[in-house]
């Protein structure tokens, strides 16, 4: 049987506070840079950079208590440049621990739907990943 | 907590204003006009990560019935039990499309009814 491990496996803390409740979607990507060089003896290829992203798609808790958008939007307005931990479980016995910038939770929404909000944040660094 | 005290007996609250009868189930006999807090389909939607925390989309439909007087007069009747219902509803809820309305029978009467398709989300708590 094949290994199946779905979206409902994955939750991630942002600072120590859990986001998964309110979460319908959170991916962590890597650009990879990689240049090509064109030397005598032929094309030579070389890693130079990696970015990674964090995106995250929650559904909007504006005005709730412990609102997480209004954690968010505070820790950006307040300490742009300050790194907040994340840690994020993919599934049982694979984490991924890395730092990120704060950034401004989108707001509003489109009439009937209920209102989401878009993060994409900017990975400082590389992620640590931890397997068992 | 369950999802008849989080959600339906709230919703049933908050409707109590309208000019109808408000039931948060499908009761075993109607005094029209009414609403009643039934499901459609799907009933539960589970769209959230992390399966440590029970959260999903309720979908329901809000039955809104008046009795079948004139077809002018219950048409009426049912725009405004309608309209009504739709001023009433809470905050929280997705309040999406209201059906054509139809012809159904309970018992011996026939009454003019239209669904009002809404959703919202439950987490199970302790």
């Amino acid at each position: 049987m094949a290994t199946v491990i779905t979206g409902r496996d994955v939750s991630f803390t942002i600072d120590g506070e859990s986001y998964s409740a309110q979460t319908t979607s959170a991916t962590l990507s890597n650009e990879h840079t990689v240049e090509t060089y064109q030397t005598l003896s032929g094309r030579v290829h070389r890693a130079i950079d990696d970015q990674w992203t964090f995106d995250v798609e929650m559904l909007a808790d504006w005005g709730a208590a412990s609102s997480l958008n209004e954690a968010m939007w505070s820790a950006c307005e307040s300490a742009p440049n300050t790194t907040l931990e994340v840690v994020l479980t993919a599934a049982t016995g694979a984490t991924f621990t890395f730092d990120v910038f704060p950034v401004f939770p989108s707001v509003g929404g489109t009439a009937p739907d209920a209102q989401t909000v878009t993060m994409s944040f900017v990975v400082d660094g590389v992620p640590t990943e931890s397997f068992s | 907590m369950t999802i008849q005290a989080d959600i339906r007996e709230p919703l049933k609250d908050a409707l109590s204003g309208v000019a109808a009868n408000v039931y948060d189930h499908v009761p075993e006999s109607v005094i029209a006009p009414f609403c009643a807090i039934t499901y459609s389909s799907p009933m539960m939607e589970p769209n959230l990560i992390n399966q440590a925390v029970v959260k999903v989309k309720l979908n329901f439909l809000i039955q809104a019935a008046v009795a079948m007087l004139s077809n002018p007069a219950a048409l009426d009747n049912l725009e405004q039990l309608i309209i009504s219902i739709l001023g009433a509803m809470p905050s929280g809820y997705i309040v999406e499309s209201v059906s054509a309305p139809g012809i159904i029978s309970v018992g011996a009467s026939d009454l003019l009814s239209a669904s009002i398709a809404v959703s919202t989300y439950y987490q199970e708590t302790e």
